[in-house]
């Protein structure tokens, strides 16, 4: 059962995080926080078709992820679920068109290798 | 903005990510340690039991701070940056399970926290923004 949830946590945390970013880099770099910046950001995020369906399939991930530590220990779940780390990356060059360089792999790599040390 | 405020607004937001991801996941994971395995039949009384956990509501709020700061560092950085950055939250994660749930750190394990950071240092001397464009200018 728990790789059900796991695969169900990842996948969607994957789609999530894909479809958010493309939301935000339409925005535009943000260089200043004030209150009346950050209530604007806001009302972008909570608008904006991409960014909303983003956060529906991280929420997604989020409650799939409850349900893992559920009946799964903390130190499974936690973990695990960063196997995301090498779809994201491999996504981000296809989905986002970012440079993705092999020192920047390699690192991306070792964190995963890391991970999955720590999974086990 | 400096090339200097620009590192600067990257520590910041990194250490906030790493910080409000870490306390959330231990935060929310405490919360549910008290709670028994899930039963779809029993959703409504889970649920109430849940929401009104310190514990729980706490982590959530967290998690709330980390979704917004980090969708906020999407508009200068790499989505294939800013993950494997914030990474050294599982090693938090590890280290702090140790000491508020009691769980082991072993060899193996201090080899992955070790390889993470390693990850950390390299994806962090690779540039943040790697688009064709540099970042759309912020509508005044």
């Amino acid at each position: 059962m728990r790789w059900t949830w796991l695969a169900i946590t990842v996948l969607s945390s994957t789609v999530g995080d894909l479809v958010s970013a493309k939301g935000m880099v339409q925005h535009g770099e943000l260089e200043h926080f004030g209150a009346r910046r950050v209530g604007r950001l806001l009302r972008y995020i909570g608008t904006h078709p991409l960014i909303v369906t983003g956060i529906a399939f991280n929420a997604l991930s989020f409650f799939s992820f409850l349900a893992l530590l559920s009946v799964a220990e903390l130190s499974f779940a936690v973990p695990a679920t960063a196997l995301s780390y090498i779809l994201k990356t491999a996504l981000s060059h296809w989905y986002l068109g970012e440079h993705v360089s092999a020192r920047r792999w390699l690192g991306a790599a070792c964190v995963a290798i890391g991970v999955y040390l720590i999974a086990i | 903005m400096s090339p200097a405020g620009h590192k600067l607004r990257n520590q910041i937001f990194i250490t906030l990510l790493v910080v409000t991801n870490t306390l959330g996941n231990l935060f929310v994971a405490i919360g549910m340690d008290a709670m028994p395995a899930f039963q779809p039949g029993k959703l409504l009384s889970y649920s109430v039991r849940v929401l009104t956990n310190a514990w729980f509501v706490s982590g959530i709020a967290l998690m709330i701070v980390w979704m917004v700061a980090q969708l906020s560092m999407f508009t200068w950085a790499d989505l294939s940056y800013v993950l494997p950055m914030t990474a050294s939250s599982y090693a938090l994660t590890a280290i702090l399970g140790k000491f508020f749930l009691n769980e082991n750190i072993s060899a193996a394990r201090w080899a992955g926290i070790a390889l993470i950071s390693f990850g950390v240092i390299l994806v962090s001397e690779t540039p943040a923004w790697t688009h064709a464009v540099p970042p759309p200018e912020e509508e005044a």
